[in-house]
């Protein structure tokens, strides 16, 4: 153990005074980062501008009320509500007061109730935009669901159901079925664009900079070292062990700097830090194995070094690192293995709010992956590289 | 003091028997037997050298002694610690000097001997003083805590050495040490295996330089196509060739008759003539050159110079093997 430590640290040592791993694991992502938020950003940050909504609800009308309350409590664009009769909705919203005008129809509920059709009215201002889009698809759902409301409690009447029952029903039915969002069940919308870019740099450059810890096994055989090191009274794993050691501990500290650094720049939130944490180190042991069966394949230094470049692309690439992939069938099952898309979608859900419990399918790809990788970099024959 | 301190002091403790016993050892690569059937012993204090051309098997013999190779055959022991059944304890009494560069560029001279003496469980104050002693001992106390990438090639040779020698171990092995060093670097080289020798150390050192051999080797074992052809002391191989010398004879004259002359004397094995010289095979040339002076002369040659040669390692490998050392 003592010795294991004494050849990581040596390791460590030399390869953050090589300034490669400085300038290939820190300052070439932070700056990608830099450059995708710049080139892509802004849509995260686009100020939504505050909307009046001019609304017509007929008095005592009970859906009506529930289309009223709806668009006040929108939260996503600041909404300011006037009422007034339907004449007055329609001349503001002309006039340019409005930006958006809601007339509930007379008789709404008792329409809705009797099966028959009718409509809410919606007229866009002047200064329609991304904002009464929002306000409009609220209204949309909610007549929707009180549609489905209004047939459920019919459905019920004809079935025989008792009449309080019958209310109970619609209304539940007019809430909608229960759709709030659960933490972590579509993570990846759930980063920022500017969390995506932290995330795909910190994943993509992940392969890199566990590369320089590992493939320093190579420089040791290139260095003559490794033949040193071979006559010396230390057990025989000890050399690959502290490679590993130390293509771990870079691969964390640059990936925790990076996601430190780029949520502090860029004003991302990857949420809970155990979750976080539980991740990187999964992410970096699925780095750390597959590397290991790079070291195997290669045959000298320079071509590990190629071939790590190139997986760390294609799997960057592949895992979403410059921008989400999706597919459906065999190759989507084949890009949800992958260690940088499992990681990205892993923060996806620690910043979408999810714990260490909603982590299971990512951290289990990882799990899986670093194993698989290990197993395979004991089957593959030696090829010379790490002889 | 104590005496175990004082035996640390003057050198590795002294082990009854041979330090290194290498028993039948073979090392094929496919098909190509690099090492075959090769086996000796070294005695502390003795210094024992594997004299051969390039691609001879050298390296490979070395590399089964230290345990970076398998032995295919044969048998490694280390102060009397079996190198395939208990390696590690083996290995805490070699030190390698291998034939390539083996040290950290990014590290200091400090820090690499620092590094590899942990490894040889070597620590806290020990290791600070016998490190100090060592950069001391290579003459580079002042370059210390310069990254080695920055020394000359004279300089990372001597650390080279130095980290080898660092855990004071019974058995130092060297590999072609001087290959590619300057003529003062290899004298500084040279001097301290003979310093380490004297204090007790067992050495095994290789070369193709037959000079190396003479001046630091007790014993000589000569190597050609992974084999032992012989070994011996300096003279033992020697004797081998028959304990002919050479004499040569230039001048001018009448260099026919001389040759004549001098075919018919009982010490002359052989004479070859040229335009202006004589080349005699001769028996004890010590004892017979001035008889062989006088009998030229007397059958009317003029000679300007006469050069008597000894047999040296040289003239055993061609003996041995037929071919020359060196190419
Ligand atoms: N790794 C290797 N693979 C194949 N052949 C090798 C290898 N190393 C050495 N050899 C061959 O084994 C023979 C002995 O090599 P070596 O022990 O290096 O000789 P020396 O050190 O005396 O020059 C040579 O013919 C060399 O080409
Ligand atoms: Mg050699």
């Amino acid at each position: 153990m003592r010795q294991l430590l004494v050849m990581t640290a040596a390791d460590l040592r030399q390869r953050l005074r090589d300034r490669t791993v400085l300038i290939f694991g820190l300052l070439v992502p932070l700056g990608l980062m830099l450059v995708f938020n710049l080139v892509f950003g802004g849509s995260d940050d686009v100020e939504l501008r505050p909307v009046v909504v001019a609304v017509s609800a007929p008095a005592g009308d009970a859906f009506a009320a529930v289309v009223l309350d709806a668009v006040e409590s929108v939260d996503a664009v600041d909404v300011t509500v006037t009422r007034g009769d339907p004449v007055e909705v329609a001349a503001r919203t002309r006039s340019g007061d409005a930006d958006l005008g809601v007339a509930v129809p007379q008789g709404f509920t008792a329409a809705l109730q009797a099966g028959g059709s009718t409509e809410v009215d919606i007229t866009e201002g002047g200064e329609a935009g991304l904002e009464t889009d929002i306000v409009v698809s609220v209204v949309d759902g909610v007549v929707a669901r009180l549609h489905a409301a209004s047939v459920a409690a019919r459905a019920g009447a004809v079935a025989g159901l008792p009449a309080d029952r019958l209310e109970g029903l619609a209304a539940r039915a007019a809430e909608g079925p229960d759709i709030t969002l659960v933490p972590g069940a579509a993570a990846d919308e759930q980063l920022s664009p500017a969390g995506a870019v932290v995330a795909g740099q910190a994943g993509l450059f992940l392969l890199f900079t566990v590369g320089f810890g590992v493939l320093g096994l190579l420089a040791e055989r290139e260095q003559g070292t490794l033949d040193r090191l071979r006559s010396m009274p230390i057990r025989p794993g000890l050399v690959v062990a502290a490679k590993a050691l130390a293509g771990f501990v870079l691969g964390v500290l640059a990936t925790a700097v990076l996601l430190v650094a780029g949520a502090l720049l860029f004003d991302v939130g990857f949420g809970s830090p155990a979750g976080v944490a539980v991740l990187v180190v999964v992410a970096v042991a699925a780095a750390t194995s597959l590397t290991f069966v790079v070291v195997r394949v290669a045959r000298t230094a320079e071509q590990a070094n190629v071939a790590q470049s190139i997986l760390a692309l294609v799997l960057g690439v592949a895992g979403g690192a410059f921008f989400p992939l999706s597919a459906t069938g065999p190759v989507g099952v084949l890009l949800d293995l992958n260690p940088v898309a499992a990681l990205i979608r892993g923060l996806g859900i620690t910043a979408g709010g999810g714990g260490l419990t909603d982590l299971a399918g990512p951290v289990t790809t990882l799990l899986g992956f670093a194993l698989v990788a290990t197993l395979l970099s004991g089957l593959v024959p030696d090829r010379g590289a790490a002889r | 003091m104590t005496a175990a301190t004082t035996r640390a002091a003057a050198g590795p403790p002294a082990v009854a028997g041979d330090v290194l016993v290498v028993e039948g050892l073979v090392h094929r690569y496919g098909d190509l037997v690099a090492v075959d059937d090769v086996s000796f012993r070294i005695a502390p204090g003795e210094t024992f050298g594997l004299l051969g051309p390039n691609g001879a098997g050298k390296t490979t013999t070395i590399s089964m002694v230290a345990g970076l190779v398998p032995a295919h055959e044969g048998a490694v022991t280390v102060t009397g610690r079996s190198m395939a059944r208990d390696p590690v304890a083996a290995k805490a009494h070699l030190g390698l000097v291998p034939q390539e560069l083996a040290i950290y560029p990014e590290l200091t001279a400090r820090e690499n001997l620092t590094f590899f003496g942990r490894l040889q469980r070597m620590r806290g104050k020990e290791l600070d003083r016998r490190v100090a002693e060592v950069l001391e001992l290579i003459g580079l106390e002042e370059r210390a805590k310069d990254l080695t990438k920055e020394y000359s090639g004279g300089m990372k040779r001597r650390l080279n050495i130095g980290v080898g020698l660092l855990h004071r171990p019974a058995l130092l092995i060297l590999d072609e040490p001087t290959v590619g060093v300057d003529p003062q670097s290899r004298n500084a080289i040279l001097e301290s295996v003979e310093a380490l020798a004297a204090e007790g150390v067992a050495v095994l050192y290789t070369t193709h330089y037959m000079e190396e051999a003479e001046r630091l080797c007790d014993r000589i074992a000569v190597v050609d196509a992974g084999r032992l052809q012989a070994e011996g002391t300096r003279d033992e191989l020697v004797r081998l060739t028959g304990g002919v010398d050479h004499v040569r004879l230039s001048g001018a004259g009448d260099i026919g008759a001389a040759a004549a002359a001098l075919r018919s004397l009982p010490t002359v094995v052989e004479v070859a003539a040229d335009r202006s010289a004589l080349t005699l095979t001769v028996r004890d040339a010590a004892r017979a050159v001035a008889h062989l002076v006088t009998a030229a002369t007397a059958a009317g040659m003029s000679l300007d110079g006469v050069e008597v040669s000894r047999p040296d390692l040289e003239s055993v490998f061609l003996h041995l093997t037929g071919k020359a050392l060196r190419d």
